[in-house]
């Protein structure tokens, strides 16, 4: 026989602790334990059992790796907060016994703690980092559009503002933008930076306060660690793109509202590696950029004659540009095919813009009407490569102004006026632009190519805005149309209905005798409810041909329906010899597909009626 | 007191040091210090005792006093200032108090010596006192409160005036007292003399008063002008980390403010796991756009019911809406909360890795061959006999499988052919019919009715003429056995085989009274043991008779539980004895246990022994069918829960793998049971069909389930007052 297992001493019960126990054994105080907590990315799990972890009591509270703790017990930044603790004291010390010279050097050697080593350790590789900003990013664009009060102070609202500048910058320079969004809750942009997704939701230019149920304290503690990672993520995407971190900001243009304007990117002279890389891209965009004055030629002369057959014609001719580039092939190796597919080539890696869609709207050139927000205009026509201006109301900065010729298309978002004195040049310039609503931008580049603008133009009533993530997998999609066997449902509905409208004035078979019969052919079950559904049909003078057509409808109808159901029987009864386990589990699986569909179903019935609706009303109107 | 004193200045009394006491150089006699020392101190003590007493003294100082001073308002003598002949400062000087008769003013006036006690020693006397001749100082005349109050409102001055308990009546206080009250209630110092406000007098510095000489005729210290050698020490500690860099005098403030970046990812990797990234949170659909497709928006009663619901419930946590055009579009009030939610998230839930299953949901479901293969089983119902709608709880099919007999709680049993349903006879019984049961032999014939603490052994009419010989010999022999040794409770009374008809029972036994309805009659396969549980009589329920011996014994004295069921072994000598929650197997012949098996049911209520022996079915009324592998182990092989109400029958059909059990849900479920002879095969159960066809009443369905032992067919009773047939 061993030794007598104690309890307590193993398992469970020793791998979690509370959390009290943990801020007990850190000494710290809670508020100390969660900003730690928040800054090491430390989170509490959820044990098997929690009996077994918390000595038998069931108490709620939450539990953490009893490993985490003690690796937490080390942290510099643990160290850093008792030694502030010890500031504070003695500050408040001095300031009460009125020492201001000692106060004043005791704040001057305030002990400040340093996150670097956390962002190296919770993203030990770089695309570890850039996988994880998503958060980072609607948090700094979200306090750069706060305004500044006593908890939040003016410094970390310009420091928001102006890492979220840079961010765009490096998007609009790489040409990283993917997807835009135009959501209720704002406007949510998918760039790719280094083969990886990053989601952030900016939005809407509003001032916002923060409401009193939210802990600010947490909040800040969040932006701290989100600008020290992004000001890693960002010198490292920077330097890689062979530019200067951080980009100089120009504080007169800053303060005449340039926004991104006011920040100019600077190559990095003094990299050779990094500078041939930057002309590399020039080159290319430039070479771009001559066809593209051919294209734009080219489109505007079609679109002028026909309207729509120059819709798909420059990211068709974009795509074959890409094609005569030098393209690493992979060669899927013999054993393992997957994996050479798989690996990242040195080209993804480089993150260089590689669809033709990132050069969309590089052909055109755009006026922005004053009412449109600019900051969301100007980043995203400016990523796909378009040129924008705006009035002198929405900040300086603009290129040129609105009677410059080059202006192709006005994103305008009013409805639409007559304007009885206009000149002969400014009717001739509204012939010659197009005036389109801000939709259209976001929509042609979701979709990848230019749309039509006719049903975008100014005053028209907008198709509906689609999100360009798509659902999950057999979600609903608004854009396909009803599938077959709901069209013959609804064919069916339609004629159910007819038959309800004449039911209501026939009484009995007496008025309509043939039509009393083909139901009683169809609902015929055997051989002798047919024979006698037949000789009354003979009697009520229905052709037999309308006659057998019904009978046999109805024959395969029930035909399918028993087989169905004897599989349906079957399966019932065998589901009684499953586990309990499975059982359950075949029971919630079933619940979320029931749940799908119905929401599916309900969303197509929505949609059916909504149709019928409009079909009916401008019959009813005429 | 303090203020006394000072009035009083006495520089030895109180040593605080008071400035304008340092100087003054008392010119008094000692005897009128103490005499003045006494006064204050006795007024100290007495501070907690009221006020009247010295009031009192004080205004007898007073008198004294009063006709020098009468301008002022003082209790002591004024004071003259004089200018000094050896300082030429002024100061002031008390006039002298001659020691004679007169300065006593304790000894004055006062005709009551009893000194200072308390007054009320004299309250029940007619005197309060005596005077210093001894005399009885009488009471002064009071009135009564009328008096007193008229004395008030006449007299102007009794609102400043106060009983004196010495004299035992009312005197006006003087205008130095009144003054000295006022004082004190106005938080002054009681000294009308004293000056708060006095100019400072610099003692040492003043003009003309500056100290020439020091205080101290010591040499000065060599430590005030020879430099610290420690503070030297100390300041080249400083000056060196200085020089080595340690202390970094004024340090540049914006370097530790500003972050500075740099490339952190330069170097290698550490080798240790990072943590799990988090979840990123689900990308918008179109539901979230600000121009929706119509079909999105929500109805009004899905809009009422998206606000009805909590916030942590909902689904969504925004509600669709469809805007024109893009300026329309107000700020999302809610965006902060979320922000600040997903951060919550973030950080304080506990997060679990999950594996997402993608498989098809009926992957899960086990299969199993078809039920058309397994064939024969009964699908449809063939027959059924009428019990007029009283509940039938027992049933029985003759082992030829050509009969069956039914009773029901009304006492009437019948008699009937199961090919064509046709009731040949009918007995009516008194009471409820518990049981019935055909005896399995086959070279007689005869069944047992258990009613009412009677069991009766019924011979069915048109039986051929050996059977019939046979049975009647069985049942009523000739010549009787010999009687048991101990007599038995349970009574063998039997008509003779001549008298014997089918109308009336053959043999009765009459079981010991109040022992209860029998439940369940139970035949050994031999059909000469028949073994009975009755419902009443906690633990003598079991007997166990032998028809051919007419004897019986209840084999158990003692039984922990009571019995629900119990059964014989097919092949071997065991039993099988069934109580609330446990089934235990006995030997018979060793008269042992031999297990327990431990369903798992909360009340047992049928059970059937496969024919080879190995398998037992138990089911409960908690809903569940218990199927025992009794090689294998006490507890089941497999536990089944099908029924919607509680199981009421279970029985395995003797020659065909079939089994079936009834429940209260009204339903009849058959099975498919094939049990191999190998002992590594597990058995096979195949759920084939429900039967449905019997109306639940009152909550009971099918009460009864029997199959006939030659086809697959299946006899049902229930509590509807149908037995009904099920045939293939």
């Amino acid at each position: 026989m061993g030794r007598l297992k104690q309890k307590g001493k193993a398992g469970a019960a020793k791998a979690y602790v509370t959390r009290s126990a943990a801020v007990k054994k850190l000494q710290c105080s809670l508020a100390d334990f969660r900003r730690l907590c928040i800054l090491k990315g430390i989170f509490p799990r959820e044990p098997r059992s929690r009996k077994k972890a918390n000595k038998g009591s069931s108490a709620p509270t939450s539990f953490y790796y009893a490993k985490d703790i003690a690796y937490l017990a080390h942290e510099p930044v643990l160290k850093k907060l008792r030694e502030h603790k010890a500031f504070a004291k003695k500050l408040s010390r001095a300031l009460g016994r009125g020492e201001w010279s000692s106060a004043k050097s005791l704040e001057e050697n305030k002990p400040v703690y340093h996150l670097d080593h956390i962002i190296k350790e919770r993203y030990p590789t770089f695309i570890d980092a850039v996988r994880d900003i998503d958060d980072a990013l609607c948090m700094i664009f979200l306090f750069a559009s706060l305004p500044s009060d006593g908890r939040v102070s003016p410094a970390l609202i310009d420091n928001c503002s102006r890492f979220a500048s840079e961010w765009q910058l490096y998007v609009m320079h790489t040409r990283a933008l993917r997807k835009v969004f135009l959501s209720i809750k704002g406007v949510y942009y998918q760039a790719e930076v280094m083969d990886q997704t990053v989601t952030w939701l900016v939005p809407y230019q509003f001032t916002q306060n923060i409401p009193p149920d939210v802990d600010v304290r947490v909040m800040l503690t969040f932006l701290e660690l989100y600008q020290t990672l992004l000001g890693f993520v960002f010198f490292k995407l920077y330097a890689d793109s062979g530019l200067v971190y951080p980009p100089p900001r120009d504080t007169v243009k800053d303060d005449s509202g340039a926004g991104v304007g006011a920040f100019s990117l600077q190559e990095l002279a003094s990299q050779p590696l990094a500078a041939s890389k930057t002309t590399q891209v020039e080159v290319h965009g430039k070479r771009v950029s001559t066809k593209d004055v051919r294209n734009t030629i080219k489109s505007i002369a079609t679109s002028s004659a026909e309207g729509d057959a120059g819709a798909e014609s420059p990211a068709a001719d974009s795509a074959v540009l890409e094609e005569d580039e030098e393209e690493f092939v992979p060669h899927p190796s013999t054993s393992n095919p997957d994996e050479a597919a798989a690996l990242p080539t040195l080209r993804t890696l480089a993150s260089l813009p590689q669809s033709g869609t990132s050069k969309l709207l590089a052909a055109y050139t755009f006026w922005l009407s004053r009412e449109t927000s600019r900051p969301v205009f100007e980043f995203i026509v400016r990523s796909f490569g378009g040129r924008i201006g705006w009035p002198e109301s929405s900040g300086s900065g603009s290129p040129f102004d609105e009677s410059d010729d080059s202006i192709t298309h006005v994103i305008i978002d009013r409805p639409l006026v007559e304007k009885p004195n206009e000149t002969e040049e400014e009717r001739e310039r509204r012939r010659r632009r197009k005036y389109v609503q801000p939709q259209w931008v976001v929509d042609c580049l979701n979709a990848g190519k230019i749309l039509l603008e006719e049903p975008y133009l100014q005053g028209k009533t907008l198709p509906p805005h689609l999100s360009p993530f798509g659902g999950l997998a057999g979600a609903y999609d608004p854009t396909a149309a009803p599938a077959g066997e709901d069209a013959d449902m609804e064919a069916e509905e339609a004629e159910e209905d007819a038959a309800m409208e004449d039911g209501e004035d026939e009484d009995a078979e007496a008025t309509r005798p043939e039509k009393a019969v083909l139901k009683a052919a169809a609902e015929a079950e055997d051989e002798a409810a047919l024979r006698a559904a037949e000789l009354a049909a003979e009697a009520a003078g229905v052709d037999y041909g309308t006659f057998e057509k019904s009978a046999k409808k109805s024959a395969k109808k029930t035909a399918k329906a028993p087989a169905q159901a004897d599989d349906r029987a079957e399966q019932e009864m065998n589901k009684m010899m499953m586990s309990n386990k499975q059982r359950k589990l075949y029971e919630r699986m079933k619940y979320g597909e029931k749940k799908r569909a119905t929401e599916k179903q309900n969303l197509e019935h929505k949609k059916r009626a909504i149709e019928k609706e409009k079909r009916t009303r401008p019959k009813s109107q005429s | 007191m303090h203020s006394e004193d000072e009035g009083g200045d006495e520089a030895e009394d109180e040593d605080d040091g008071e400035a304008e006491q340092f100087p003054e150089i008392d010119t008094r006699s000692d005897s009128e210090d103490e005499n003045e020392n006494e006064n204050g101190s006795a007024a100290d003590a007495e501070e907690d005792e009221d006020v009247e007493d010295d009031e009192d003294d004080e205004e007898e100082e007073d008198e004294s006093e009063v006709d020098t001073e009468d301008d002022d308002l003082r209790i002591y003598p004024k004071p003259k200032t004089v200018i000094s002949d050896i300082t030429g400062q002024p100061k002031r000087v008390y006039p002298e108090i001659e020691a004679d008769y007169d300065s006593d003013s304790s000894t004055e006036d006062t005709p009551n010596r009893v000194g200072n006690i308390p007054m009320h020693w004299y309250d029940d006397l007619p005197h309060v006192g005596y005077d210093v001749n001894g005399k009885k100082v009488l009471r002064p005349a009071r009135g009564d409160e009328l008096d007193k109050f008229l004395e008030t409102v006449e007299d102007p001055s009794a609102w400043t005036s106060a009983f004196d308990k010495n004299t035992q009546r009312d005197k006006p206080l003087t205008e130095e007292e009144l003054d000295l009250i006022r004082r004190l209630q106005e938080n002054e110092n009681p000294d009308s003399a004293y000056d708060p406000y006095e100019p400072t007098i610099e003692w040492f510095t003043g003009k003309g008063k500056e100290e020439v000489m020091p205080l101290s005729g010591a040499p000065e210290p060599k430590r005030r002008w020879v430099p610290s050698k420690w503070e030297k020490q100390k300041i080249m500690k400083i000056v060196r980390a200085i020089r080595q860099g340690r202390i970094i005098p004024n340090k540049p403030k914006t370097a530790s403010t500003q972050p500075q970046f740099y490339n952190i990812w330069n170097d290698e990797p550490s080798n240790v796991a990072p943590p799990l990234p988090a979840p990123k949170p689900r990308l918008p659909t179109n539901a979230e756009s600000y121009n929706p497709p119509e079909e999105y928006l929500p109805t009004e009663e899905e809009r009422k019911q998206w606000e009805g619901t909590d916030k942590e419930d909902r689904e969504r946590d925004f509600l669709p809406q469809k805007y024109g055009a893009l300026r329309l579009v107000p700020a999302y009030d809610q965006f902060i909360q979320e922000r600040f939610s997903r951060q919550l998230d973030l950080y304080l839930a506990p997060r679990v890795q999950r594996v997402k299953l993608q498989i098809d949901p009926n992957s899960l479901i086990p299969k199993l061959p078809s039920p058309s293969s397994l064939k024969p089983f009964p699908v449809y119902k063939s027959l059924h006999v009428s019990h007029d709608a009283h509940r039938v709880r027992a049933l029985s099919v003759s082992p030829d499988g050509a009969w069956a007999v039914s009773g029901d709680e009304n006492g009437n049993v019948g008699l009937w052919e199961v090919m064509v349903g046709k009731e040949v006879k009918r007995w009516k019984f008194p009471g409820k019919v518990g049981a019935v049961e055909w005896c399995p032999r086959t070279d007689v014939s005869f069944f047992v009715v258990a009613i009412e603490e009677h069991l009766h052994f019924i011979v069915p009419p048109n039986l051929p003429t050996p059977v019939l010989v046979a049975t009647q010999a069985l049942l009523a022999p000739a010549t009787l056995p010999p009687a048991p040794a101990t007599p038995s409770p349970v009574k063998w009374v039997s008509t003779a085989a001549a008298a014997s008809s089918s109308d009336l029972p053959i043999l009765t036994l009459s079981l010991p009274s109040s022992s209860g309805l029998p439940k369940q009659i139970v035949w050994h396969r031999k059909g000469d043991y028949l073994s009975t549980v009755s419902s009443g009589e906690g633990q003598g329920g079991v007997w166990i008779h032998q028809v051919s011996r007419r004897h019986s014994q209840a084999p158990f004295r003692k039984v922990k539980g009571s019995i629900q069921l119990v059964l014989f072994h097919p092949t071997k000598p065991h039993f099988f004895v069934a109580t609330q929650r446990y089934v235990r197997m006995y030997n018979l012949a060793e008269q042992k246990l031999l297990k327990t098996l431990t369903p798992g049911i909360r009340w047992i209520s049928c059970m059937d022994v496969h024919p080879s022996g190995d398998h037992l079915i138990v089911g409960g009324y908690d809903r569940k069918l218990c199927w025992f592998d009794l090689e294998l182990s006490d507890k089941p092989y497999k536990i089944l829960r099908y029924h919607t109400r509680a199981l009421r029958a279970v029985h395995f059909h003797p020659t065909y793998p079939l089994f079936a059990s009834s429940s209260d849900d009204g339903s009849i479920q058959v099975f498919h049971a094939r049990v191999y002879n190998d002992l590594m095969t597990n058995p096979l159960i195949v759920p084939l069909k429900i039967l449905r066809g019997h109306t639940v009443k009152e909550g009971l369905g099918v009460l009864q389930v029997r199959w006939c032992p030659r086809q697959p067919w299946l006899v049902s009773a229930g509590a509807d007052g149908e037995v009904a047939v099920w045939c293939s």
